[in-house]
């Protein structure tokens, strides 16, 4: 009796064994499985005929039992991995992914060439140590003109047509009120709420009444003032020279030329070496070798006054910049209308 | 303003070079916008003499003619024209001339017969917009001599941008005192010799100022026996370059005396002005003036005008009247020189939409006491030119003459405005020489008076603004504000991280920072192998060896996402990788190879957790390709290529290496399974890396605009099937190639590999977009194009179209 057992056993661990080893598939693997080792399996049937044994008997056949099961345990998890390995082996020699199909894109925007130049200018001046501060768009023509030493009918008005507010919109006795055309209001406002020493840039949208290939209605302005005991003009140039070499590159020169602007004394229109040529002359610099782009000079007495600084105490400088002047040069566009008409395929170039 | 080097010669001595010239005045604040050269489009155009005439053998409307063109023997020339005679003189265009019109003479025949040159018309030369015929000369003409100088054309035009402050400088002469102080050279004012009867102009002449506030000066001459005809030559050449047009003599006198000194004048007909008397004073309520250009203008109450006994004459400082106008019978003459309010002025001016040269001077302020010398300048010129007689006297009404102002200069003040100092003496010469005169003072402060001319100064800050632009500005050192440090421009680096982690953040990658070590068998799951550089006394082995890859961390975030239930991550991170360099340490050079990367990893759900739009959609490969996609846009990284390779921890069928031409940029692709097993790690995680400094070189941070068609786009689609290894690039690429140049894009917008197509074979669909700059493009040449890509492509890739 315990010698069939031990047969029986003996058949069931080569049986066992020679299917394990052929198995192919892991569903194959895991019939075998149950088939053998599982409750109902048929070492569990062998085992259940060894109550008809003597005790003494019924442990070594026990002994030898849990042997086979091991044993067929270890063959079937090897079984496995070589399966596992074989599957991934396959899996790896298999197609290649396209790699040159497209990644799925998630929509990216851009920042507007004008948004991008305006934030790269206040950079520079950030670096600098000015604080950026701001003002009211529709301002009253006190501060857009006669603070700023542009008193009504002068000639210097010419320089800027100027879009009006309707009186019905405003509050009774405020007037008149002007989009403002520069943003040198917001140096009277910066002064007049802030003591000397005072260090600021102010950007933001002014609006001028004129439309052309060279003009929109509305266009961005940077401002800038320096106030402090003593500022002299060599100071303005040194801080505009290291604003265009920052902004436009290390090798930029600046050239300054007088000129007029009612609010500075004396003022300076200051040019930069062309950024397309290197100021050897070139179609955008009209074969000048230079650029007009900034407007600057030392702040009028007559503006202090009006900002309620003492002019005998303090001197400063003030300046202020086309951002979209800037951005054309920068990014080689031609017409500053295609700034504001936002066509698609403009605003996804920047 | 148009000023003509030729005239302005006549009050200063001009330096020999034009440009140089230009070059001063803009730097001192008179920008020269634009230099005309008329005699150098003229070059090689010479007066001749059509010395004989024959009708041309083979032609009706041709002539034949002999040209006298006073260099040897006389030209033979065909000619078009017929408004001529013999004895004529007219322009002739020699042989080798360039015409203004783009017309090169060449020596040729015409209908067979020889022709030496051209004769031309006025719209030939470029000197009118049309013309009926040749260019008949002044009989005076000098034969052989060049045309400009013949048409008075030799002469040099600047166009000044005065600004509004400049008032002073709105004349030759203004330009000229400002040429005279630049080069130091002596100012010539025009010399007036006036020779007067014994009648007193005021017996004539009754001048009453009503409102002083608006008029401050009223100066009256009177010249009789004026005969009004065409001025001289030389003076119309003047006024034209100026861009001005000559009328008659006494209109364009008072012109020329206007661009002369920039003080405008008026001149009357005496015997139009009713009561003999003139009368300024503000407009009445309804009051109608019909003005020079023949408008009828109803007047404001706040208009000032210039009237006789009874009616309105002159709109003041704006334009004058028709009804006192000098015409060809005028023999008596008022002549006006005032100065009126510049606000005044520009008020009416504006009020009537009327801006002319004289209120643009008006109302810029002119000089006050100018006056008297401009209003006898003009009477002697009228009397020389129109062979009048000059009355005695000028009436003058000045109700009350102001003094000169007086500004006193600090010479400490001008060094703390200009950061600069300037020695007394430098600002005493440059303000002496522009008219200011020292009152009092020394070297620490002295006292100027202002010429009158200069009505735009005022204060301090004005002289020191003269001193500046006459130095000029460049003599003004470059300083920095107290505090500020010379700026060195954003280096391209920073710029370059800028955009690529913006690019990320807009991918909804988040950043993380992870050590720089990690544990050796977690490198060795990539790298097995891998020389690392170990530290001796790390904190535990975990962290012993400084990574080659950033991999291994971002494996490990993944790990512990996953840990804490995460459904989805994207991680990025900014870091160096470190590799032994066998040559380093020498002296500067550092001991590792330290690369700076940013590479990143995506696991899990696309969205990072479910969503009712996107219920359980994986990330994939292709999501990091997009990423890494957006990120070669932010730099405007164009021409990027994905292909195969090997490597020991991407899957190999999707293991890729980003190439710019030679440069590798970056790889990405599935983690390799063996590795995701070695780690522990879940499956689906996708990596890619990107080599910093290799992307900073080839990113172009300034893009430049391109131009935008205004035609619409044609899409059509294309379907092929190709065999299934084929990658969709070689196939777009053989589309753009073959659609140049009207295919303006291709975008692969299917992949299907089923049985339909067969098995091994799948089929790619792209959109395609016609577009031409130039044009709409037609049904068939899009066809055509379309028909020749499908051909090609089939061709080329063996593929099949899809029908």
């Amino acid at each position: 009796m315990p010698d069939a057992m031990h047969d029986r056993l003996k058949a069931l661990s080569e049986t066992a064994r020679t299917e394990i080893a052929a198995a192919q598939t892991a569903q194959q693997l895991e019939a075998l499985k149950g088939r053998f080792l599982g409750k109902k399996g048929e070492l569990s049937a062998v085992l259940g005929s060894m109550g008809k044994l003597p005790p003494e008997e019924r442990k070594a056949i026990g002994e030898v039992a849990n042997t086979v099961k091991g044993e067929l345990e270890a063959l079937l998890e090897q079984a496995q991995k070589r399966l596992e390995d074989a599957a991934l082996d396959e899996e790896l020699k298999g197609p290649k992914l396209d790699v040159t199909l497209p990644g799925r894109a998630v929509a990216f925007g851009r920042r507007h060439p004008v948004s991008q130049t305006l934030e790269d200018i206040v950079r520079v001046f950030s670096r600098l140590g000015f604080e950026v501060y701001s003002g009211p768009e529709i301002e009253l023509d006190w501060y857009n003109f006669e603070a700023l030493n542009v008193p009504a009918d002068h000639p210097a008005r010419d320089m800027q047509d100027t879009f009006y507010v309707d009186a019905h919109w405003l509050p009774k006795g405020v007037g008149p009120v002007v989009l403002r055309t520069h943003t040198s209001p917001v140096q009277i406002r910066t002064m007049l709420a802030h003591k000397p020493p005072v260090r600021g840039v102010m950007p933001g949208r002014v609006y001028r009444k004129d439309s052309d290939q060279t003009h929109t209605p509305m266009f961005h302005q940077v401002e800038g003032l320096l106030v402090d005991e003593t500022v002299t003009f060599a100071e303005l140039k040194g801080t505009l020279a290291a604003f265009a070499r920052a902004f436009f590159g290390a090798s930029t020169k600046t050239r300054f030329r007088p000129s007029f602007f009612p609010f500075t004394e004396p003022s300076a229109e200051v040019d930069v070496s062309c950024v397309f040529c290197g100021g050897k002359g070139c179609r955008v610099c009209k074969h000048t070798g230079w650029l007009e782009v900034l407007g600057s000079g030392m702040v009028h007495p007559n503006v202090f006054k009006h900002a309620g600084y003492d002019a005998s105490k303090v001197t400063g400088f003030a300046f202020g910049m086309g951002v979209e002047r800037l951005a054309m040069l920068r990014y080689g566009i031609d017409d500053l209308r295609t700034m504001f008409e936002n066509d698609a395929r403009f605003l996804a170039q920047f | 303003m148009r000023i003509s080097l030729k005239w302005l010669s006549d009050y200063v001595q001009l330096p020999e070079s034009v440009d140089e010239l230009a070059r001063r005045l803009t730097m001192a604040g008179l920008e020269i916008e634009g230099i005309e050269r008329p005699a150098e489009a003229l070059k090689g155009v010479v007066v001749a003499q059509i010395v004989a005439s024959d009708k041309h053998p083979n032609a009706d409307k041709l002539s034949v003619t002999k040209i006298d063109w006073g260099h040897g023997a006389p030209l033979q020339v065909v000619c078009g024209a017929k408004n001529y005679q013999v004895g004529d003189k007219v322009p002739l265009a020699t042989v080798g001339t360039k015409l203004p019109n783009g017309v090169e003479i060449k020596q040729a025949a015409l209908r067979g017969v020889d022709s030496s040159g051209m004769l031309c018309s006025a719209k030939e030369l470029g000197l009118s917009e049309e013309s009926s015929g040749l260019l008949i000369l002044d009989a005076a003409a000098k034969v052989g001599q060049p045309i400009a100088q013949a048409l008075g054309l030799d002469d040099v035009i600047f166009t000044v941008n005065v600004t509004p402050n400049r008032a002073d400088a709105l004349s030759h002469l203004g330009i000229a005192r400002e040429v005279a102080t630049l080069f130091n050279v002596p100012l010539k004012k025009p010399a007036v010799t006036l020779n007067e009867s014994a009648t007193e102009a005021k017996t004539k002449i009754d001048v009453r100022i009503e409102d002083a506030e608006r008029c401050w000066r009223y100066a009256a001459r009177v010249i009789e026996g004026v005969t009004v005809k065409p001025s001289p030559q030389w003076m119309q050449d003047r006024l034209k370059a100026a861009g001005m047009r000559g009328i008659n003599n006494l209109v364009d006198i008072t012109n020329y005396v206007l661009l002369e000194y920039g003080q405008p004048l008026h001149a009357f007909d005496l015997d139009r002005i009713g009561g003999a008397s003139i009368v300024v004073r503000r407009a009445k309520s309804g009051e109608q003036l019909t003005t020079l250009d023949g408008k009828e203008r109803v007047l404001h109450v706040d208009d000032l005008l210039i009237c006789d006994a009874s009616a309105p004459l002159v709109l003041a400082g704006v334009m004058g009247g028709a009804s006192s106008e000098v015409t060809e019978k005028t023999t008596r003459v008022l002549l006006e020189c005032a100065t009126f309010q510049p606000t005044t002025v520009r008020r009416s001016s504006k009020r009537h939409g009327l801006h002319t040269e004289s209120s643009h001077r008006f109302e810029r302020g002119t000089d006050l006491h100018v006056v008297p010398e401009v209003i006898d300048r003009a009477a002697a010129l009228i009397a020389e030119l129109g062979g009048g007689t000059v009355l005695k006297g000028r009436v003058d009404a000045f109700p009350t003459p102001k003094a000169p102002r007086q500004v006193t200069l600090r010479t400490q003040k001008v060094a703390d405005v200009l950061g600069v100092t300037v020695p007394a003496a430098d600002c005493q010469r440059i303000l002496a020489s522009l008219g200011f005169k020292k009152l009092s003072g020394d070297d620490v402060q002295a006292t100027f008076e202002v010429p009158s001319v200069r009505v735009d100064v005022a204060i301090e800050e004005d002289l020191i603004e003269e001193i500046a632009r006459v130095r000029g500005f460049d003599a003004i050192p470059e300083a920095l504000p107290r505090g500020l440090s010379e700026l060195e421009p954003e280096r391209p680096s920073h710029r370059v991280e800028r955009l690529i982690r913006a690019a990320l953040a807009g991918q909804g990658v988040d950043e993380v920072v992870n050590y720089s070590f990690v544990s050796p068998a977690e490198l060795a799951a990539f790298e097995s192998g891998a020389e690392a550089i170990a530290v001796s006394n790390p904190l535990s082995v975990e962290q012993s060896v400084m990574r080659t890859t950033l991999f291994p961390s971002l494996v490990q975030n993944v790990i512990r996402a996953a840990r804490h239930q995460a459904e989805g991550v994207r991680f990025y991170e900014w870091a160096r990788s470190y590799r032994p360099d066998s040559s380093g340490g020498q002296g500067t050079v550092p001991v590792a190879k330290e690369t700076l990367e940013v590479a990143g990893v995506v696991w899990g759900l696309r969205h990072g957790a479910r969503t009712w739009t996107a219920k359980d959609a994986e990330a994939d490969y292709f999501d990091v390709k997009a990423i890494v996609g957006a990120v070669l846009r932010a730099l405007h990284l164009e021409g990027v290529t994905s292909e195969s390779f090997e490597s020991p921890w991407y899957h190999p069928r999707s293991a890729t290496l980003l190439r710019k031409g030679a440069v590798v940029l970056g790889t990405l692709g599935e983690l390799h399974p063996k590795v995701a097993k070695r780690l522990d790690a879940p499956a689906g995680v996708v990596l890619f890396q990107l080599d910093v400094e290799k992307l900073q070189d080839a990113a172009v941070l300034v893009p430049q605009a391109k131009p935008l068609s205004k035609f619409p786009v044609v899409r059509r689609d294309l379907a092929v099937v190709v065999p299934a290894e084929m990658q969709s690039e070689a196939v777009r690429k053989v589309i753009l190639e073959v659609g140049q140049p009207l295919v303006e894009d291709a975008q692969v917008f299917d992949v299907y590999a089923g049985h339909q197509v067969g098995t091994g074979r799948k089929n790619l669909a792209f959109g395609l977009r016609y577009r031409s700059p130039e044009r709409t493009l037609t049904d068939a040449e899009v066809t055509e194009a379309h028909t020749k890509i499908v051909a090609e492509v089939t061709r080329r890739l063996g593929g099949a179209l899809r029908t």
